[in-house]
């Protein structure tokens, strides 16, 4: 019996919020950009590339982890299984991502139609995010979300399992995750050599190739936590 | 009748406190069992592990035929309702009503509209802004609605004033009379629901003190008051849950086999015999402060 597809109905319950909140967030962030630029952005060589996209992705992140701490103790007590419930997660956010995706190509598009929103702005789609295959344009924009999404979702897990001190242990070990290899890296003046890596690399594989192994982890890291975890 | 839940030396422990002792018992199919206890003695864990929400350190557990932990066809005949279940944040209570009809295979929605119009549950409004009553009473709607064939209600009506208890009561009796199931009622307010109990399971300090059906109950706890030396005489045959002292009277709460034979004889030596109601049964088992389950020792205090 297939409880998952009910299971994940229960989160599309109050849709819109999952809709509201990351593209309510990008336009403000589009229209703090559109506006400043036109002011101030006519000497920049190539036209104004923002950062504003990050946004919506760190509010994806943010719902991720929502959707642990509002709907995990809530679908547990109407019986629904620990599996069957991450299951349903993570095909939430597979659609989330997948429709996201799309919905920031159709916005690439009307940038490209308009040059620019008029200021050559890059926005949607700023040179480094660029591609010009649709398919692999879309998988630039998708594979982020499953990265910050899961990440998002493995964080409340282990809230929800170790409490709040669990949540210190995993900041400690990201951060020496990180920070070891700078350090080893700058111990060994390798700076250049990882410059040249990152530089030789497409916009595919730096943003959709190598986080898709990332979200891989991140997703198994989930599930090993959920199994045993307690509302 | 068969059996929905066979549970045989289940222990939990929560580091050093032990919530559950080595607990055996089975529940039979299409029965209301009440699970009775004072406050930490285990009954909200007990179906937390039942319900696959918690996990027992050690012991066997067969819930509808197999290990409920993990297990979608287990659990999709099981609703659990508990005082502390959370609702998401923006979630009205027609949401809460929609999640459970998604979840609930049996879930019937003409039964549950009817329940919301019993209970005046507004359904627009957010569940974090009802009161603790509406809360309460969105919780006994949905298990009620849900159907399911193994149903747990952990004090499912905290809040709720007498009228809705007494809805939920009449809605609980006639539904199941139509779609009987397994029915297992967690509360304080004893008086309140044994009439509607057919067994009785009592816990304290994790340990099951009772297992019982609530008929057996009846005909082998009386209380006998009158001259000393005549209850005396029948308090030999039985045991003494509890004594009070008025002067040369002595009334006592006895719990042995009390057949018809044995009421004539009572009766027959002059002395008076009431039955003892369920609440008195379980404050004079579980008011002893010195180690549970020893049924002998006389209960403190009077419970009104």
């Amino acid at each position: 019996m297939n409880r998952v597809l009910p299971a994940t109905r229960v989160h599309l319950i109050t849709w819109p919020t999952l809709l509201a909140w990351p593209w309510g967030i990008l336009l403000t962030s589009f229209v703090f950009n559109l506006v400043l630029f036109t002011g101030i952005g006519d000497d920049i060589e190539g036209g104004p590339q923002t950062g504003g996209l990050v946004s919506v992705y760190i509010v994806t992140m943010v719902s991720a982890g929502q959707s642990i701490t509002q709907f995990f103790p809530f679908s547990l007590g109407l019986s629904v299984t620990r599996r069957t419930f991450y299951a349903a997660v993570s095909l939430l956010l597979l659609g989330e991502s997948l429709l996201f995706g799309v919905m920031l190509y159709l916005c690439k598009l009307v940038e490209r139609a308009t040059d620019g929103w008029g200021i050559s702005m890059g926005f949607f789609a700023p040179s480094f995010l660029n591609s010009d295959n649709p398919v692999l344009q879309i998988l630039i924009y998708m594979v982020p979300f499953l990265v910050l999404g899961f990440f998002g979702i493995f964080a409340a897990l282990v809230m929800k399992r170790w409490g709040i001190s669990g949540l210190y242990v995993l900041s400690i070990s990201l951060l020496s995750l990180l920070g070891l290899p700078a350090v080893l890296i700058t111990w060994q003046g390798w700076w250049l050599a990882v410059g040249r890596w990152f530089g030789d690399q497409s916009a595919l594989t730096l943003f959709a190739g190598w986080p898709a192994l990332l979200a891989l982890l991140l997703a198994g890291a989930g599930l090993l936590t959920i199994r045993r975890a307690t509302t | 009748m068969s059996t929905v839940v066979t549970a045989q030396g289940v222990t939990k422990r929560f580091g050093q406190t032990t919530a559950l002792d080595d607990v055996s018992f089975t529940l039979t199919e299409n029965t209301i069992h009440g699970l009775l206890g004072r406050n930490g003695a285990g009954k909200t864990t007990l179906m937390q592990i039942l319900t696959g929400q918690n996990f027992a350190t050690s012991g066997e557990l067969s819930v509808l035929g197999q290990h409920p932990y993990e297990n979608d066809e287990v659990l999709a005949g099981v609703c659990f309702i508990k005082e502390s279940q959370t609702y998401p944040q923006n979630f009205q209570v027609r949401h809460a009503l929609t999640a459970a009809r998604l979840l609930f295979p049996g879930w019937d929605e003409e039964f549950a509209a009817a329940l919301v119009d019993d209970f005046q549950l507004p359904l627009r409004r957010q569940v974090r802004k009802l009161s603790r009553g509406m809360l309460s009473a969105l919780g006994v709607i949905i298990g009620l609605a849900a159907r399911a064939p193994l149903t747990f209600f952990d004090e499912p009506y905290l809040g709720l004033d007498a009228t809705a208890r007494q809805i939920f009561y009449d809605r609980l009796l006639a539904d199941y009379a139509e779609h009987p199931r397994t029915i297992v009622l967690s509360t304080h307010l004893i008086d309140e629901v044994s009439n509607l109990i057919e067994h009785v399971l009592l816990i304290d300090r994790g340990k099951i003190l009772l297992d019982e059906s609530a008929e057996d109950l009846r005909t082998e706890l009386v209380t006998v008051s009158g001259p000393v030396a005549a209850v005396e005489q029948v308090a030999a045959n039985a045991e003494e849950l509890h004594r009070e002292r008025l002067g040369n009277l002595v009334r006592a709460t006895l719990r042995g086999r009390f057949d018809p034979v044995e009421r004539d004889r009572v009766t027959g030596l002059g002395l008076e015999l009431a039955p003892v109601s369920l609440q008195e049964l379980v404050v004079r088992l579980t008011s002893t402060s010195n180690g549970a389950g020893n049924l002998r020792t006389a209960g403190k205090g009077d419970p009104r």
